[in-house]
């Protein structure tokens, strides 16, 4: 470059001063982003076989510095800070938002590597997805699509030819799902740290792109699954354009698209109220659909029942953590001072998200299914505490998604052993009896089913009287008295599981219990630990939900 | 204590390996823990009773607060000694009352000793939050041991609904006690007698509470699980449904009597339920031919009048109350532990094929009346001794402890009519029946059954022991003047009457049972509150399984609907209530304008009536295009350039994807009824669109911060006079080259996956085996999003 363009450059415009980034504290984002940058550089360039134990070991690997870093920053850390020029706060929620990721993450990633449950692991072969033949039937079957969903798994959980040939077995699972998995969460990282709405929805999008392509990669009832991607997509699309466009008008609100800024506007202004509340209704719509808060959550039972267990699992723990994480602080930083126009508009979301998870779950028959319903519910539970705009009620909710998410991991882990001849068993029929068969495994089971129901000892109790405490200190009692009614209904389908797997005969070729692999054993232990111990002593994790709220 | 509260945990998780190898030892052995319990109780005695209460804490999560108090009073003192010694008892009794391989004794002995922790654990408990876990704890024990083998669907489903309906209280109970504890800034029991808190809050968490403590206790409307749990086998009906659990309620309304003492409706809603159950309760006893049923509904009324006497507040009645307490413990679990007798050496509880047992079963007879004669309150037993403290209780007062009173009288004319009932029905000759056969009891059965019974009877005669136990709990409500004492002979006086006549009722009443059951059968059957509860269940599950037939169909269009439904109810009706339209809204600026619109009208009109994948497709474009055609119309000929651009891009891409489809919508015609919802449902979601817009752009009052530096700045900046311009290629360049670079990757991307499918179609001539679609699906996502961001930007 000459001078004399250097000049006309300095004539247009001031140089430009970078921005200081503070790179300890988004060194765990900058990680994981760069590993899973390198994961698909291995797709390109290793051989196959070396593949799959390559990126294995690169995500657990990634996923333990990330920790560590973060665990090393966090030592030393203040109050909180912003950095990239504001668009991300690195503060204590972001912190414990981040930890709890990573540790789910961990955990997801083990049930995914895992390939000893399903032979050759639970996603699409190497050489199956390139020739699958139920590709054009799910398009097809997409269009038609006003049947139930249940209808479609007749003719997908045939394997496909090319499945039953020997190669199948030898050339395993795709391991792209790794550095998709690893992008994903690097967006649900920056999700719940993004200190702007522009970050925010980028941060959105990478991690939903993700996870619609994960969805679809099931190895058994293609269809289904497939069915569950597109539909994953079309509706998240929707949302994201609600997102955006509320976005949008926050922005023509306030002129800026800084939390902080827009909650400066709010404060005290006679700007128009029109935008603001289209752009809070716009905004909000978008973030609870990815929290799938009931009347949002259309989505849910289809796409956890079509996804890979897996895949669920990875789902409902960690997309439930960005996303309310990000609520939390849309909701605390920005919106705080207008709380009082949509206060009784989340108190009704928040109602209906609880009886549209129990009520529908009631008549699940499928499990996968029932524990989407089940997160309906938890989802509404969540928002109590949300929208209780305390200290308590962040550091409740905090607690309740670290709870929930390592219990969900597990429940998901499970599920994804008990297996007939074509796949996982998830009709509940199949569970009856189980504890005669297998009765370590049904006790597992129960013992997250009864943290789901919130049964004390356990850590959804804890994570029940925290939230609901704070919500109670903070005067909303008959919301409160409607989320206790709900979680004693929702104990109803989820005692009957219990009772099914105690008290019922086993059918005579019902499922078998796989013995887990390493992975999926390391992962199931994992969250019944971390239930067990938040239960018994939850102020290992209560000190740290505990101190300080965010920094914009 | 929180030693011997994990003893009995501890010992249990062994139990199974145990009970594995030897059953009896497993029983001896976990008679062992509740047997030291009772023990230590024993020995704190004498202190407790002069007030040296003995107190544990144990921090649990000290940063909120939670910790895990324990203390023995005078009140946890008496539930303490029925706890443990009932339990040690059951547990010996087991020892013989389960077969040597009974799977049901390997489940049953853990499970027993577990309770019997839980359950020490909370009478002892002096937190609410403890007290809150341990009482959800013995649900889940309960359950356990009430499912059993559970192979019936019967036992199934008491079980759940035992669960079900205990659970639900447990929860609103906490919410009480969330409330309460909330309200008063402390959780610890002790503290809140000390200091009771008023305000508005605490006559709610009183209600609160009172759901939880009567749906433990089988009050009524919540009293049918009771009954419908004695499937459990016998020995776990003793201690559960009997001793222990059941006394929960009780226990919980007596603990926190003292803090609401200042709260009416405390008082009257235990005293209201009280009686109601106590009377209906007593009623259905006479009409059971089951023994086990029977003891049931007479544990159901006998708690109703444990919830007058401990929900009162008075000195008197408390005196009662906790007297009462004892003798029900000790005859009811002595009863059902004969019951058991009977249906383990007769073979059958019913009373219709039962006569003339007791030349059988002697002893057992003779324990069943020492009982009996606790539970009818006759003299010397402490049962006695309680009725007539109740009696005394309600004797002076307004008209409110009159009614109580009448309904207590009528109560145990009740009471003493099923008492009789129970001996008769176990024991007695029966005309035009020969005697039931039986094999003789050991003494390991009666044993423990008499020991309760006999209790009873020691204190009753023993007066001065039990009035120094009660008194203890019921000097909280302050001693007054003239207290009064427990003793077998106040006098002459209303009570004795009141006694007399309970007697002589309840005998007249038996004598006459087959006229009263004729009475019955007379009746209009009234609504059962267990028919209530199946047919709120079946409600549920109709109202369970429609809602979803109806929303969770697995249809795209309906979950979108339902998206597009509460867009239009949230934000809709913000803006309908709170915004105003703009005035003077010009229809057109130019006349261009109108054939536009006319075409993206048509159009719009054309896509949805297409049968074709490929026509619909083109008029989208030509919706597209006509958009584009606007932004020229009004003077924006980059923005109608890109969206161009970006029409066509999307057209090609949909071109790839559609050539793997069948070239007509396969979608059958949907049902008439549904089409005007989806029309109306489109075109409001519509409408609304296009109404926002107008009045998101005219309400914009803040000053555009962004645009004004680049609108000041583009002409000498830039040497622009297009500002738009201005910003793509130069103020923002970067990010322009950046869009560039991503669109041409994605470009790469979709060239590169559309050659590599062509390839290896090529390569694979599979009949009937195209390319995976799996992949277009991936390119569109990336096109869309592409596309998305581009308009974002523009």
């Amino acid at each position: 470059m000459g001078p004399v363009q250097a000049g006309a450059v300095v004539l247009a415009q001031q140089p430009v001063e970078p921005p200081p980034i503070e790179y300890a504290a988004i060194a765990p984002v900058l990680l994981m982003l760069t590993a899973a940058c390198v994961g698909v550089i291995v797709e390109a360039f290793l051989p196959r076989h070396q593949r799959w134990s390559v990126q294995v070991g690169l995500s657990l690997l990634t996923l333990v510095v990330a920790g560590v870093a973060l665990g090393a920053y966090a030592r030393g850390a203040g109050t909180g800070l912003t950095t990239l020029a504001g668009t991300i706060a690195v503060d204590t929620p972001t912190l414990f938002l981040w930890g709890t990721l990573l540790a789910l993450g961990f955990a997801s990633i083990l049930l995914i590597a895992d390939r000893s449950v399903e032979q050759g692991g639970a996603f699409v072969a190497e050489s199956d997805a390139s020739s699958g033949s139920s590709g054009l039937g799910a398009s097809s079957g997409l269009s038609a699509s006003s049947g139930p969903a249940r209808g479609a798994t007749a003719d997908s959980s045939a394997p496909s030819p090319t499945m039953t040939r020997a190669t199948a077995g030898v050339s395993g699972m795709r391991t792209e799902v790794f550095p998709l998995a690893m992008f994903s969460l690097s967006g649900m990282m920056v999700f719940c740290a993004a200190n702007d709405l522009l970050t925010m929805f980028i941060a959105l999008e990478v991690l939903s792109l993700p996870l619609y392509l994960l969805c679809g990669l099931a190895k058994r009832r293609r269809l289904l699954s497939q069915e569950a991607a597109v539909k994953y997509f079309l509706l998240g699309a929707f949302a994201s354009a609600f997102f955006l466009y509320g976005l949008a008008l926050l922005y023509g609100y306030s002129g800026s698209v800084k939390l902080a800024a827009i909650s400066e506007a709010t404060a005290g202004s006679d700007r128009s109220d029109t935008l603001l509340f289209a752009g809070i209704g716009l905004l909000v719509v978008g973030l609870l659909f990815k929290a799938s808060v009931g009347p949002f959550h259309a989505w849910t039972p289809d796409v956890y029942h079509g996804a890979p267990t897996a895949v669920t699992g990875f789902m409902a723990a960690c997309t439930k953590v960005a996303a309310f994480g990000a609520i939390l602080r849309v909701l605390q930083v920005a919106l705080e001072a207008s709380s009082w126009e949509w206060h009784y508009v989340l108190w009704t979301v928040a109602v209906l998200s609880m009886l549209i998870g129990v009520v529908l779950g009631l008549t699940q028959t499928d499990i996968k299914r029932m524990i989407a319903y089940s997160s309906i519910a938890h989802a509404g539970f969540l928002l109590v505490g949300a929208i209780a705009l305390t200290d308590r009620g962040l550091s409740g909710t905090l607690f309740y998604l670290l709870a929930y998410g390592f219990t969900t991991v597990a429940v998901f882990g499970v599920i994804s052993l008990v297996r007939t001849s074509e796949g996982e068993a998830t009709h509940l029929s199949g569970w009856a009896g189980l504890a005669k068969r297998s009765p370590l495994v049904a006790a597992v089971f129960t013992f997250l089913l009864l943290a789901l129901a919130g049964i004390p000892m356990t850590s959804g109790f804890m994570g029940k009287f925290y939230v609901f405490s704070a919500a109670v200190t903070d005067g909303m009692v008959p919301l409160v008295v409607i989320a206790l009614v709900a979680s004693a209904a929702a104990a109803f389908f989820y005692l009957r599981v219990i009772v099914l797997m105690y008290f019922n005969e086993p059918a005579a070729d019902g499922p078998t219990v796989s013995v887990p692999g390493a992975f999926t054993t390391a992962a199931i232990t994992l969250g019944v630990v971390v239930t067990l111990l938040l239960g018994v002593l939850p102020t290992l994790a209560w000190n740290w939900a505990n101190v300080g709220g965010f920094v914009s | 204590m929180l030693v011997l509260v994990l003893a009995h945990l501890l010992v249990a998780v062994a139990l199974p390996f145990v009970a594995v190898r030897a059953m009896r030892l497993a029983f001896a052995l976990a008679a062992l823990p509740p047997a030291a319990a009772l023990a230590w109780t024993l020995v704190h005695i004498g202190p407790v009773l002069r007030g040296r209460e003995v107190v544990e804490t144990l921090a649990w999560a000290p940063r909120i607060d939670l910790e895990i108090a324990l203390r023995l009073d005078p009140l946890a003192l008496a539930m303490t000694l029925l706890v443990s010694g009932v339990g040690a008892l059951v547990l010996l009794y087991s020892r013989y009352y389960f077969g040597r391989d009974s799977p049901d004794g390997k489940r049953s002995a853990p499970l027993l000793l577990a309770f019997a922790g839980v359950m020490l654990g909370l009478v002892l408990a002096d937190d609410l939050i403890t007290l809150y876990v341990f009482w959800e704890l013995t649900t889940i024990c309960s359950f356990l041991l009430v499912g059993q083998a559970g192979i019936s669907r019967e036992s199934r489903r008491s079980a759940l609904q035992a669960l079900l309906v205990t659970t639900l209280g447990g929860l609103v109970m906490l919410l009480g006690f969330i409330v309460l504890g909330e309200s008063a800034g402390t959780y610890r029991v002790s503290e809140l007698v000390a200091n009771p808190p008023r305000g508005a809050g605490v006559g709610v968490a009183a209600v609160l509470i009172l759901v939880g403590a009567f749906t433990k206790s089988a009050q009524l409307p919540f009293h049918n699980w009771l009954p419908a749990a004695m499937v459990a086998p016998t020995p776990i009906s003793a201690y559960l449904h009997a001793a222990s659990m059941v006394k929960a309620g009780v226990f919980l309304v007596a603990r926190l009597t003292p803090v609401f003492v200042g709260v009416t409706h405390w008082w009257v809603l235990t005293a209201v339920f009280g009686v109601t159950t106590m009377i209906v309760g007593g009623w259905r006893a006479l009409h059971e031919y089951d023994l086990k049923k029977l003891l049931a509904y007479g544990t159901v009324s006998q708690l109703g009048f444990l919830m007058v006497l401990l929900g009162t507040g008075t000195r008197t009645a408390a005196v009662a109350g906790d007297s009462m307490l004892l003798a029900h413990g000790l005859f009811k679990a002595a009863l059902f532990l004969v019951v058991g007798i009977v249906d383990h050496q007769a073979g059958t509880r019913d009373i219709r094929e039962l006569s003339g047992l007791w030349k059988r079963l002697p002893w057992v007879a003779a324990t069943a009346t020492v009982a009996v004669v606790s539970m009818a309150g006759l003299p010397p037993a402490v049962g006695f001794l309680g009725k007539e403290a109740a009696f005394e209780a309600f004797l002076h007062g307004g008209l409110g402890s009159t009614v109580i009173e009448a309904g207590l009288l009528l109560g145990s004319v009740f009471t003493v009519a099923y008492s009789a009932r129970l001996l008769w029905g176990a024991f007695a000759d029966k005309p035009r029946q020969t005697t039931t056969e039986a094999i003789a009891a050991g003494a390991g059965l009666v044993l423990p059954a008499a020991v309760p019974a006999v209790a009873g009877i020691v204190l009753g005669v023993a007066y001065p022991i039990t009035d120094d136990l009660s008194s203890a709990y019921a000097d909280t409500y302050g001693t007054g003047a003239d207290p009064y004492h427990l003793a077998l002979w106040h006098g002459l006086n209303l009570p004795l009457l009141f006694s007399a006549i309970a007697l002589a009722g309840g005998v007249a009443l038996h004598a006459a049972r087959e006229r009263v059951t004729n009475l019955r059968a007379r009746l209009p059957k009234p609504f059962t509150a267990q028919r209530a509860y199946e047919r709120i269940m079946a409600l549920l599950e109709r109202t369970a399984v429609g809602v979803t037939g109806r929303i969770q169909v697995g249809s795209l269009p309906t979950y979108l609907g339902i998206i597009l439904i509460t867009v239009l109810v949230v934000p809709g009706s913000v803006l309908l209530t709170r915004a105003s339209l703009p005035d003077a809204v010009p229809v057109w600026h130019r006349l261009l304008q109108i054939p536009l619109a006319v075409v993206i009208l048509i159009a719009i009109a054309g896509v949805v009536r297409a049968r074709r994948r490929l026509t619909a497709v083109v008029l989208v474009g030509v919706i597209g295009y006509g958009i584009g055609g606007l932004f020229i119309v009004d003077g924006g000929p980059d923005l109608a350039l890109a969206q161009f651009l970006v029409e066509t891009l999307t057209m090609v891409a949909f071109v790839f994807v559609l050539r793997r489809l069948p070239a007509r919508f396969v979608q059958s015609e949907p049902a008439p009824g549904l089409r005007v919802p989806k029309v109306v449902i489109a075109v409001a979601g519509g409408v609304f669109m296009a109404v926002a817009a107008l009045l998101f752009s005219s309400a914009r009052q803040a000053p555009p911060t962004a645009s004004r530096y680049y609108i000041a700045h583009a002409e000498e900046g830039a040497g622009a006079t297009n500002v738009v311009n201005a910003i793509i290629v130069d103020f923002r360049a970067l990010d322009t080259v950046g869009e560039i670079a991503v669109l041409a990757v994605a470009a790469t991307g979709v060239a590169s996956l559309v050659l590599a499918t062509r390839y290896q179609r090529r390569r694979r001539r599979g009949p009937g085996r195209s390319g995976s679609a799996a992949k277009p699906t991936d390119r569109t996502t990336a096109d869309d999003h592409d596309s998305r961001r581009e308009e974002a930007r523009e």
